[in-house]
């Protein structure tokens, strides 16, 4: 059988013209050209992988040209952390003004199995990995995005650099905002973050394109935690009704670190994403929140790899969907505990409230345990109606049915907004969400 | 003007069984009825064919409230025409605190709100009163039930022992004032203890203006509050109605003496009944 590769809007030319545009370096330029060629030569998703059977990737508008020239990230920073070595800013200004920080970001984060590129700036000083190497490269297993995540490290031309480093505490939540202005693009944003040993830091990562043309949006993420760092890093999806968003995140937790990521999905038509979370580091804790409220035809497909690679960590994953229309969501997840990971305590949960009788649901959780020597390990999933108990209940306090539903919905999804620490981030999210769910307020203080 | 509560030759049925077989019985603002019988014999329906429960259908008969047709109103039109109902069994609502809850129904019972067409769907019921002034009306009634302030920020029924859950429906209905309650089993499950304080929050909350329906099956409830007339319900009709002398007559001779009395084969309904839950003390 033939297998007629699909075309893309762009080819390396275009890769080319990036670095030309933003007169980058050798070595950025070299490093597009690496991934571009890895990008090229890794297959698209077959639809046989077990990841990708639940979404096709057929009506991906893939012959669209690339975003040159997107609007800056805004990022805002006080001027005291940035004295004190924060790093906060749109991607292509990093590169500017803080290119050896950039770079060694970017490289120590690609894989072993990437070639590092053969030429660097002439007389370049070795490369010190960042955060004395804790956070490591970690496994490399977890491949169901390669070739999305090869082409945004190729043909990034926008995203977020955030690096704090070691002992340094950010207080209040950073916020990052990116607007994809126009339609018929795609745009590979390339949000990084490095938070050094002991650093604390959390972000708000706002994604927003137009309705109505077709968007093809690949934005990656990158977060990786120095020992005992605490990072907190929330995603909200906001992209408009045409948009198809392929994404891949990956999360390294290193030792003692605690590092929490939510993904808030409320807009694009069809969202697929991969989760990578990779706890290679003795102690260390995460924590994977989702919130997904979808209606229409509205395609989220999440898959998440839980990779327990170090000793008495936890991670636990709590996916929480409500589904109108004739929206669907399928979530597949893997938690994997290796062989020497000792102690190690895991669990994911994926619900999914069907908020009308045509909306439909595949929560897949899979454990591949290697030990006997865990803590815990489990999963949990569902997909279901309101009860109809509960809605009668709460029509009898007075509220209308359309009300009742609304506040029931918001409650289900307390479970996790209650774990969103930053208080602004929480009232993002859920002025978000409120678009899809409607806004009810259920967990006021009487205090 | 007193309103009163009347219904007639009810009978209703789930699925194709028969449960209300034609019940008639009336109750006016500022009485208070015991409605007593036997677990099965159709107490539970009445409560939820009065509060619209979908899956009970009317087959026959009718039920007026001010001048209304109950039976033709959503379960929260009915709420809204301050009848309300304390559940044998109240639901766990996840996720939602109870202080905010309570705000909520308060504000549908008390502030109810069309939105505009446009906005139908999004509207967000923050119009309603005051945060400020709701939390001292949640306080108020909260120290009238006796009841630690720290219940407010818990989720509804979520965890709650049996004792927790009659309470809160008891605080529901301190909040929503009605002027029809009707109270199902709320002494069931209880200890002695939780009785005793769940009857003394009764007492406190009636008010001239509130006629209620105490659904038991028990005597003990009645020496706590004490009814004006009795009924007994068995096998889906009332079979005998006196004063408060009838309930202490049923404790010393059981329902099979109401049986002998009207003429009705013995035990028969018990046999359908559920098991009650063991109840734990608040
Ligand atoms: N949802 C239901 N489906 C079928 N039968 C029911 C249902 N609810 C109650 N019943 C039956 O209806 C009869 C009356 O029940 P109920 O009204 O709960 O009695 P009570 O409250 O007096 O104990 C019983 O035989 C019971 O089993
Ligand atoms: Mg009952």
């Amino acid at each position: 059988m033939t297998v007629l590769a699909p075309s893309i809007g762009f080819g390396a030319s275009t890769i080319e013209a990036i670095s030309d545009a933003n007169d980058e370096p050798a070595w950025l330029r070299d490093r597009r050209r690496t991934w571009f060629e890895r990008a090229e030569a890794t297959p698209w998703p077959s639809g046989q992988e077990e990841e990708w059977r639940r979404t096709s990737l057929d009506r991906l508008p893939r012959d669209v040209e690339l975003l040159l020239d997107p609007p800056r990230v805004r990022c805002e920073l006080d001027a005291e952390l940035a004295g004190a070595g924060v790093v906060f800013s749109d991607l292509r200004a990093a590169v500017r003004e803080h290119p050896d920080l950039v770079r060694r970001a970017l490289e120590e984060g690609d894989t072993p199995a990437v070639p590092a590129p053969e030429v660097g700036p002439a007389g370049a000083a070795p490369l010190q990995p960042v955060g004395s190497g804790e956070w490591g490269p970690g496994v490399t297993e977890f491949d169901s995005h390669d070739k999305f995540w090869a082409l945004a490290q190729a043909a990034w031309t926008g995203g977020t650099f955030l690096y704090v480093p070691a002992d340094v505490a950010v207080d209040a939540a950073l916020l990052a905002r990116s607007t994809v202005e126009r339609g018929n693009v795609a745009y590979f944003p390339l949000t990084l973050v490095l938070a050094e040993r002991g650093a604390r830091v959390t972000l708000l990562d706002e994604h927003r394109s137009p309705d109505g043309q077709p968007v093809w949006f690949g934005g990656i993420v990158d977060i990786r935690s120095g020992r005992e760092a605490w990072v907190r890093y929330a995603n909200l999806q906001r992209l408009g009704d045409a948009t198809w968003n392929i994404g891949a995140q990956r999360v390294q937790v290193g030792p003692g670190a605690d590092v929490t990521t939510l993904n808030a999905e409320v807009g694009s038509s069809v969202t697929k994403v991969g989760l990578d979370v990779r706890m290679t580091g003795d102690g260390g804790t995460s924590r994977l929140l989702g919130l997904l409220a979808a209606g229409e035809d509205q395609h989220i497909d999440i898959n998440a790899f839980q990779d327990l690679s170090a000793s008495h960590v936890t991670s636990d994953l709590l996916y929480l969907s409500a589904l109108y229309d004739r929206a669907r969501a399928a979530f597949y997840g893997v938690t994997k505990v290796r062989s020497h990971a000792k102690q190690t305590s895991s669990y994911q949960e994926c619900r999914n409230l069907l908020l009308s009788s045509e909306a439909g649901a595949e929560p897949i959780p899979v454990l591949e345990i290697e030990t006997n020597d865990i803590l815990r390990c489990g999963h949990g999933a569902t997909a279901g109606a309101i009860d109809p108990v509960q809605l009668f209940y709460a029509q009898t306090r007075g509220l209308p049915p359309d009300e009742a539903e609304r506040m029931i919905v918001r409650g289900f999804f307390e479970q996790v907004v209650a774990q969103i620490e930053s208080e602004p981030i929480k009232a993002e999210v859920l002025q978000a969400l409120a678009a899809r769910i409607g806004s009810a307020d259920v967990a006021e203080d009487a205090a | 003007m007193s309103e009163q509560l009347e219904i007639r030759d009810l009978e209703v049925s789930i699925g194709s069984k028969k449960i209300l077989k034609g019940v008639s019985l009336t109750v006016n603002q500022g009485e208070v009825h015991a409605l007593m019988g036997p677990n099965g014999s159709g107490k539970t329906s009445l409560a939820y064919t009065l509060m619209g429960h979908p899956d009970y259908h009317v087959d026959a008969g009718s039920v007026t409230w001010k001048g209304e047709n109950l039976l033709k109103l959503t379960p929260d039109k009915r709420a809204r025409l301050r009848v309300f109902l304390a559940f044998q069994y109240p639901s766990v609502i996840p996720g939602v605190t109870v202080a905010s809850f309570l705000r909520n129904i308060y504000n549908a019972v008390h502030h109810p709100q069309q939105p505009s067409p446009e906005e139908a769907g999004k509207m967000p019921r923050y119009t309603g009163i005051p945060l400020a002034k709701f939390r001292k009306l949640l306080a108020d009634k909260m120290a009238l039930l006796k009841m630690d302030p720290a219940f407010a920020s818990r989720y509804v029924n979520e965890g709650f022992s049996g004792g927790e859950k009659k309470r809160l429906e008891m605080l529901q209905m301190a909040i929503l004032d009605p002027q029809m309650a009707i109270l199902d089993e709320t002494d069931s499950g209880l200890d002695i203890d939780a009785l005793r304080n769940v009857a003394e929050g009764i007492n406190a909350t009636l008010s001239p203006e509130m006629g209620v329906l105490m659904i038991t099956h028990y005597q003990r409830m009645l020496n706590y509050v004490t009814p004006q007339f009795v009924h007994v319900l068995l096998d889906g009709r009332i079979v005998m109605s006196g004063g408060e002398e009838l309930s202490h007559q049923l404790e010393a001779n059981g329902y099979d003496w109401v049986r002998q009395q009207v003429g009705l084969p013995e035990g028969v309904t018990d046999q359908a009944a559920e098991p009650e839950p063991v109840g734990q003390h608040a």
